[in-house]
C-alpha cells in the first residue's frame, strides 16, 4: 500500500474494507465539494447539495463492499449520488418545490454584478423545468466540463442519444429563458 | 421546428463544434441568444466542508463493511508469524524424525562411482549410441566412437554402483542387447542387457 497522500481510491477502499473505517474521510474530503457542485445545479439549492452528498457518502459506506473495482470508487460513488439526486427531486416534487437557485442568488450579492446574478438564477430555475434526463446532460456538459463520450461512458449509454437529449434540454432552455424574461 | 427550437447549425455551436464566425449572417442573433446561455452556466464550485466531519460521525454508529465470507475467504492476504523459540525446538525436532523416518536413502552415503567400458562389434554400422536407466533410454544422448578399421564400437562412462539395464542402438534404429553381458525380457517383446557395479 501506498503512503500518505499517495493512497489511491482503490487503496483507501481496501483499507476501509480491511477494517480502517478512519481512512474513509479521505475520499469524503477528496470527492466532497467536486460533487457538491453536480448536486447543486442537480438539486437547484446548496442546503439540498450538501444534504445529498453527505447522505450518499454515507450510503456508499454501508453498500461499500459491493463496489466490485474499488479504484473506480469515483465513477461508482456519482452513480449513488446521482441516485440520490433524482430521488430528491422526485420527492421535492411530490411535496414542495425547492427554493430554487438560492444559492446562486446568495453567492452573486457578493462576487457579481446585479445583471450575471439574474442571468444564472434565470437559468438554474430553467434548468429545473427540464426532465433530470436533460437537466443530467447539460449539467455535466456545461457545468462538470465533461465530454459527451465521457459522460456516454459514465452513464452507459450512446453519445448519440445523450445528444438528442440535450438538443431537446437546449430548446425548452430557450423556451423557459424567453418566457421568463 | 417551433419558435423557440435552435437551429441545427446553432445546437452545434451551443455543443463547441462550430463557432459564432461559422454561422449564416441569418443565425448570427440566434447565435448569440445561444452563448448568452452558456455564459449563465454557473461553474462556481460548491464548498461543503463539514460534510467530512458529519459523514464520520454518521459512521460511528454504523457496521463495519465487509465483503461476504466466501468472497473474503477467496482473497489474497497478508499471514504474519510470530515464532516463539520455546515452541521452535520441539517443531524441528519433530520435522528431523520425519525427515530421517520418510527419506530415509537421503540421508545415507551416495553409492561409489565405477567406470565401465561398454564394447560393441558392429563393422557394417554407421553408428552406435548407448541407451539405459542411466541416461533415460535416451538412444542419442551416448554415442559410442569407432575404434580403428576393425568395426568394434566402444564409449566410457562413469556409474553408481547397482544394477542398470541397457542397450545399444545401432544406426538409430536397431536395438542391440549387449552380446557380452546377462540379459531380461523388457516386458514389449526386446532384451535388454543388465549390468551390476
Amino acid at each position: 500500500m501506498r503512503l500518505g497522500a499517495e493512497l489511491t481510491d482503490g487503496d483507501i477502499v481496501r483499507a476501509v474494507l480491511a477494517g480502517e473505517r478512519e481512512r474513509y474521510a479521505q475520499l469524503v474530503e477528496r470527492y466532497r465539494d467536486r460533487y457538491a457542485r453536480y448536486a447543486a445545479r442537480m438539486l437547484g439549492s446548496a442546503d439540498a447539495a450538501e444534504d445529498a452528498v453527505q447522505d450518499a457518502f454515507v450510503r456508499a459506506f454501508d453498500q461499500l463492499a459491493q463496489c466490485k473495482e474499488p479504484d473506480n470508487f469515483l465513477g461508482w460513488f456519482f452513480l449513488i449520488l446521482r441516485n440520490r439526486c433524482f430521488a430528491e427531486r422526485r420527492r421535492s416534487r411530490a411535496t414542495a418545490p425547492l427554493e430554487a437557485a438560492d444559492s446562486v442568488a446568495a453567492a452573486d450579492r457578493t462576487d457579481g454584478g446585479a445583471e450575471t446574478a439574474e442571468r444564472r438564477r434565470a437559468l438554474q430555475l430553467a434548468l429545473l423545468e427540464l426532465t433530470p434526463d436533460q437537466r443530467e446532460v447539460f449539467v455535466l456538459k456545461h457545468v462538470e466540463g465533461l465530454s459527451y463520450g465521457q459522460i456516454a461512458e459514465r452513464l452507459s449509454t450512446s453519445v448519440a442519444s445523450l445528444k438528442m437529449r440535450m438538443h431537446r434540454a437546449y430548446d425548452r432552455l430557450r423556451q423557459e429563458l424567453r418566457e421568463h424574461a | 421546428m417551433s419558435d423557440h427550437d435552435f437551429h441545427p447549425l446553432v445546437m452545434q455551436l451551443l455543443d463547441g463544434d462550430l463557432t459564432i464566425a461559422d454561422l449564416p449572417a441569418e443565425l448570427r442573433a440566434q447565435g448569440e441568444e445561444a452563448l448568452r446561455l452558456l455564459a449563465a452556466v454557473d461553474r462556481r464550485p460548491v464548498e461543503v466542508p463539514g460534510v467530512v466531519q458529519r459523514v464520520m460521525r454518521a459512521l460511528e454508529s454504523r457496521p463495519a463493511p465487509r465483503r461476504p465470507r466466501w468472497k473474503r475467504a477467496l482473497e489474497p492476504r497478508e499471514i504474519r508469524l510470530r515464532i516463539r523459540p520455546w515452541l521452535l525446538a520441539p517443531a524441528l525436532a519433530i520435522a528431523a524424525a520425519l525427515i530421517v523416518w520418510i527419506w530415509p536413502a537421503r540421508l545415507t552415503a551416495p553409492p561409489p562411482l565405477v567406470t565401465v567400458r561398454f564394447v560393441l562389434v558392429a563393422p557394417d554400422a554407421k553408428a552406435v549410441s548407448l541407451a539405459g536407466t542411466f541416461n533415460q533410454w535416451d538412444a542419442r544422448a551416448t554415442p559410442l566412437v569407432r575404434a580403428g578399421a576393425n568395426g568394434v564400437w566402444t564409449v566410457s562412462l562413469t556409474l553408481p554402483a547397482g544394477q542398470h539395464q541397457y542397450a545399444f542402438v545401432v544406426d538409430g534404429q536397431r536395438w542391440v542387447p549387449d552380446p557380452g553381458a546377462p540379459a531380461v525380457d523388457d516386458g514389449f517383446g526386446r532384451r535388454n542387457s543388465v549390468l551390476t557395479l
